[in-house]
């Protein structure tokens, strides 16, 4: 188990190097440097030193340190992504389970994804529309929203506020739950061992528990980083549909405005966060399947 | 729970139904200028955000603009688009993925970490950076070059170096173009339909999204995305402004996704 | 004190007209099948694979799919006659043992805790006291491993100590009836005559009743009791070993029994090959760098060389070094006057354009080949030739091996293990090879198809004349492939030479432990009198 945690962890750092790499050499266009191959990666390699030595430069936009503007907006996108990530749990996993039980439901299982896989800005409309005209909320897509809105809060007006960021972000998660959930499950009904336990004795019940849910589960853990992309992704279109500031809608801003300096070091941390999560996928699956001692 | 061979009649209707979809689309894009009363972006043909009816069966939008025709030539650019958006993720992505894999390990290795990290980014945040970095007139390529790292990790990955049969095939001298060719035969040949089905739904979205944002197309060449971004300004009153696009798009993808096949050990 | 009480004693089972049929079949599996089987008793169903002993043991054993067609009756213990189709729990308890290589366990969970779960389950008893029970049971079994070596999960234990543990959990449910489910099929001849052994001698003590499905003819021998010879469902002939194969059994009992492969202590012809020239010369061979002096040999062209040892005895790793797959650490292996050790990358892999591969392993086969293409492929890949050219070669090969009628556009996915081993030697045919290394060939075959596929080898080997290296732990495949073989054990050659030689004087423990592993002396055929 060490053995394992320790080479996944290996392969982790690997690719936050190469996502610093790849970022360091996003904003190195951003530096001045003659034309040619040989002074962009030293350009390169000077902001890749930067970024180990976190020496994030500065936004082209505002003059400050991009690492401090990122500071400022990194949290509400993390807050909507958790909040989100908790609502995609919710949702899909229920989800994911309801539609593994009986071969008609389980065929049919696909078109659950075929709708979850429609645009998130679409569904994001299409809640905001929902809310305005059947809860008669003060909506607003077309502003920023006046004041602050966080999201964990129990005020009831700003909890209308964030509840369909959140709900656009979640059901986007809930999507690659509920997938992985019934890959993970579709991998496990082929495996030979249900009729060979059940042959030697074991009950159905007791197949599932001990062999199928871990397997399952562990297939879920193992998905986190696919999980992560799609409510990071969600989480970019909820701050522009809703007019939320945040990490995401920094980032259009930086690329419309070209300060590449400020985007590469957002998709630094987004890679990095995907990666993250993979390692504690991987990991919790691998902790999970060792789990097995009677 | 899914297993192959559950259900396989009505798996291959549904495949049939996704493939029927696509092809009914392509006829209405080819019919477009046809079927469209009006030329694409004609403001003020009737009244402003006028309901459906039988004169607008979509309605019109807040400049006047028949939305059955401006669906129309919505989807027709939707749909070119992603085409060539869809072109370019499986031949960078799917295709250079399995040759990727049957290359001198320490090479194919390299080639896979460095697909791996643009992977580990939402691919619309790449798409958008591409965009950026380049010209907009570049979109659909963007949205291929966003949606290529994932297919090349999956393509890869698919690929099975270390399987009993590539090492027989080895220790009798067959070499590894003769393996790589066995993939491109019997693994993308044969899914190429499904390959190319998942890939255009995922670049559709994508370049969808990114035109939603304003980094896609530029009007006139307004496509769906771009319509449904117009519509925000009025849709909570006139829902037909949004809906009808919105409809289209899905539609699009919802076909793409059945004649994919959707089958669940495969990653979308 | 009571007198004992004498009393007749109930057949433990009865099974009556007996008819399964799946859905969408043409034929029923099992038809109008009857078998009585009293406490204690053992019947071994010997058939080939479709013959319908999977049914039988799905019936007994209660596992029959709810779409399946059944009819007949089933009483226990003298009670009631019930529909065979009810799926009730029986009452009697009956332990299911099925072989490790049909994939009986979760991958992920240990193995050992899998077992204990099933004791459990079966005897209703905390897992505590279920794990203590499969220790016990395993002590028992002599030559069984310790409950520790059970730990591991399925994909990194061997097979033999898997089988061993499900022999033990078998036996300490304390079963009245064991259904063993081919449970030895892929396993070497020692290790399957250790665990029927240790089975037959459990039995006895224990006085439990066994239903044996198998293919093979080692369960015959090494159990002996009441055999049924079972073929399309139906009941061919049954008796005992010695009256099945007398003259006065059915035609195909008699063949299924003639086939049984035996050691032959007569020398064999020359092949007039003895004067080949050398094709794979070995010079100070050691694999492991043990400081001992190496291995020399030669092998001329032609000529044939069994590796015969039991799995982990090292004869894998010398035939891959051997093949320039594996360095070894010390020596020089030259093949066809080339020495591997110098060639670049590609120039060995021109040099094994002229090597074919023959193995027990399916998965060597690229299943989502067609037919066609697989025996095609050598023809492409290395020559160049014209498409008449390339289907000719192709037509020969399929002829000789049996796969001519065969549809040439399926998959190699959708044939089972007797039709892919032909396929792997129609595609060696074709490839006309120096030299074919064949790898435990016949594993996991039923014996009818043992008999095709030895004499497809041997004529393949007298056809063509390509030198052979034969890898197996069945000193009888050896016999009929090879005239010299090296006896392995814990990585080193114990004894060599000519394998007449070696059947008639082994001075290693561990070739006489080989030789009698196949020597199954109860099911010698009559002369031929038929």
């Amino acid at each position: 188990m060490l053995k394992f945690a320790a080479r996944q962890a290996g392969r982790c750092a690997l690719g936050l190097l190469g996502a610093a790499a790849a970022a360091a050499a996003i904003s190195a266009i951003a530096l001045p440097h003659k034309n040619g191959l040989g002074p962009f990666l030293l350009a390169a390699g000077v902001r890749l030193w930067g970024f180990l030595e976190l020496d994030f430069g500065k936004s082209a936009i505002s003059g400050l340190s991009a690492g401090g503007e990122l500071a400022h907006s990194l949290p509400q996108t993390m807050a909507l992504v958790l909040a989100g990530g908790c609502v995609a749990l919710l949702v899909g996993v229920p989800l994911g389970l309801l539609l593994g039980a009986g071969p008609i439901r389980r065929a049919a299982a696909p078109l659950i994804q075929i709708v979850a896989a429609a645009p998130v800005f679409c569904a994001g409309m299409a809640l905001a529309w929902g809310a305005a005209r059947g809860l008669h909320w003060p909506v607003s897509v077309n502003a920023p929203m006046q004041g602050e809105a966080p999201i964990f809060t129990t005020d009831p007006a700003a909890l209308r506020a964030t509840a369909l960021p959140v709900l656009t972000v979640g059901l986007a998660g809930a999507a690659a739950v509920q997938l992985a959930l019934r890959r993970a499950a579709s991998q496990s009904a082929r495996e030979a061992f249900r009729s060979g336990l059940r042959r030697m004795g074991l009950t159905a019940l007791e197949i599932e528990r001990f062999y199928v849910a871990p397997q399952v589960i562990g297939g879920l853990l193992a998905s986190a980083a696919e999980i992560m992309l799609a409510l990071l992704s969600a989480a970019l279109v909820a701050e522009w549909v809703f007019h939320r500031p945040g990490a995401a809608d920094l980032f259009v801003k930086s690329v419309a405005l070209q300060d590449w300096n400020m985007a590469a070091l957002i998709l630094f941390v987004f890679a990095a966060l995907t990666f993250l999560a993979d390692l504690a996928g991987r990991v919790g699956a691998e902790a999970l399947a060792s789990k097995d001692k009677p | 729970m899914s297993a192959p061979g559950e259900a396989p009649l009505l798996r291959a209707a549904l495949r049939l139904l996704g493939w029927c979809g696509l092809g009914l689309i392509a006829v209405a894009v080819a019919l477009g200028d046809f079927l469209a009363r009006a030329p694409a972006g004609a403001a003020f043909v009737g009244p402003m955000l006028s309901a459906p009816s039988a004169e607008f069966p979509f309605g019109t939008d807040l400049l006047g603009r028949d939305l059955f025709s401006e669906t129309l030539h919505g989807l027709s650019v939707s749909v070119s688009h992603a085409l060539l958006g869809t072109l370019l993720a499986i031949a960078l992505g799917g295709f250079f993925g399995a040759v990727a894999a049957r290359l001198p390990r320490p090479a194919g290795l390299t080639l896979r970490g460095v697909f791996a990290i643009f992977a580990s980014v939402p691919a619309l945040l790449l798409a958008i950076l591409v965009i950026g970095l380049s010209a907009r007139f570049y979109a659909p390529l963007a949205a291929g070059f966003a949606a290529a790292p994932l297919a090349f990790v999956r393509a890869f990955d698919r690929v099975d170096v270390n399987s009993a049969h590539a090492e027989y095939a080895r220790a009798t001298g067959i070499s590894w173009t003769t393996l790589l060719r066995r993939d491109l035969t019997y693994e993308f040949r044969d899914t190429l339909g499904t390959v190319a089905a998942r890939a255009l739904a995922a670049v559709t979205i994508i370049l969808s999204t990114v035109s939603f944002l304003g980094f896609g197309a530029t009007p006139p060449a307004r496509d769906l995305g771009l319509m449904i971004a117009a519509a925000k300004a009025s849709y909570l009153h006139a829902w037909w402004t949004a809906a009808f696009p919105a409809l289209a798009l899905l539609v699009l993808i919802l076909c793409a996704r059945l004649a994919a096949g959707l089958d669940e050990s495969e990653r979308p | 004190m009571s007198d004992p009480v004498l009393r007749e004693k109930e057949p433990l089972f009865e099974l009556a007209e007996l008819c399964v049929t799946r859905p969408a079949a043409a034929r029923p599996e099992l038809d109008r099948f009857s078998l009585t089987l009293g406490a204690g008793q053992s019947v071994v169903i010997l058939g080939e694979a479709g013959s319908g002993k999977d049914a039988l043991v799905r019936v007994l054993g209660g596992f029959t799919d709810r779409l399946e067609a059944i009819s007949g009756t089933i009483r226990f213990n003298g009670g009631e006659a019930r529909p065979a189709a009810r799926r009730a729990r029986a009452p009697i308890r009956i332990a299911y043992l099925p072989g490790p290589m049909a994939q009986p366990f979760a991958p992920h969970a240990g193995v050992l805790s899998q077992l204990v779960r099933v004791v459990a389950r079966k005897l209703s008893s905390p897992l505590a006291s279920a794990r203590e029970e499969l220790r016990l049971a395993l002590e028992r079994l002599p030559g069984a491993p310790p409950l520790e070596a059970l730990e591991k999960r399925p994909g990194a234990l061997d097979p033999v100590t898997a089988a061993w543990g499900l022999l033990a959990a078998a036996t300490a449910q304390t079963p009245d009836l064991i259904l063993a489910d081919h449970p030895y099929a892929d396993l070497g001849p020692g290790a399957v005559r250790a665990l029927l052994e240790t089975l037959a001698g459990e039995q006895k003590r224990l006085g439990f009743a066994l239903v044996y499905a198998t293919g093979g003819l080692q369960p015959v021998a090494r159990l002996g009791g009441r055999i049924v010879v079972i073929r399309d469902g139906r009941v061919v002939e049954e008796g005992d070993a010695a009256r099945l194969m007398s003259g006065h059994a059915h035609a195909y009992t008699r063949t299924l029994f003639k086939a049984l492969p035996q050691l032959s202590l007569d020398r064999p012809k020359s092949r007039g090959v003895a004067h080949g020239q050398p094709l794979l010369q070995v010079h100070g061979l050691d694999l492991q760098a043990q400081g001992h002096q190496g291995l020399t040999f030669a092998l001329r062209r032609g000529a044939s060389l069994a590796l015969v040892g039991e799995e982990g005895s090292g004869r894998r790793a010398l035939a891959r070094a051997l093949l320039g797959l594996d360095r070894p650490a010390q020596g020089r292996v030259v093949f066809d006057s080339v020495d591997l050790g110098v060639l670049s990358q590609t120039m060995t892999a021109r040099l094994r354009r002229r090597i074919a591969f023959i193995t027990g392993a399916d998965e060597a086969l690229d299943g989502r080949m067609t037919l066609w293409d697989t025996v095609d492929e050598p023809l492409r890949a290395h020559l160049d030739l014209s498409q008449e050219l390339v289907a000719g070669y192709r037509e020969s090969a399929l002829k000789r091996v049996g796969l001519a009628s065969h549809d040439g556009k399926r998959t190699v996915a959708s044939l089972g293990s007797f039709d892919k081993r032909r396929l792997q030697v129609a595609r060696a045919i074709v490839g006309a090879p120096l030299l074919v290394m064949v790898d435990e060939p016949l594993r996991g075959l039923d014996a009818f198809a043992q008999t095709i596929l030895r004499e497809v080898l041997s004529d393949f080997r007298a056809d063509y004349g390509p030198a052979f290296l034969i890898v197996t732990s069945d000193f009888t495949v050896a016999q009929a492939l090879a005239d010299e073989a090296f006896v392995f054990r814990d990585g080193k050659v114990v004894e060599r030479g000519p394998i007449v030689d070696l059947l008639r004087a082994s001075k290693d423990a561990a070739t006489r432990a080989l030789i009698e592993a196949v020597t199954l002396p109860s099911l010698s055929p009559a002369p031929d009198s038929i």
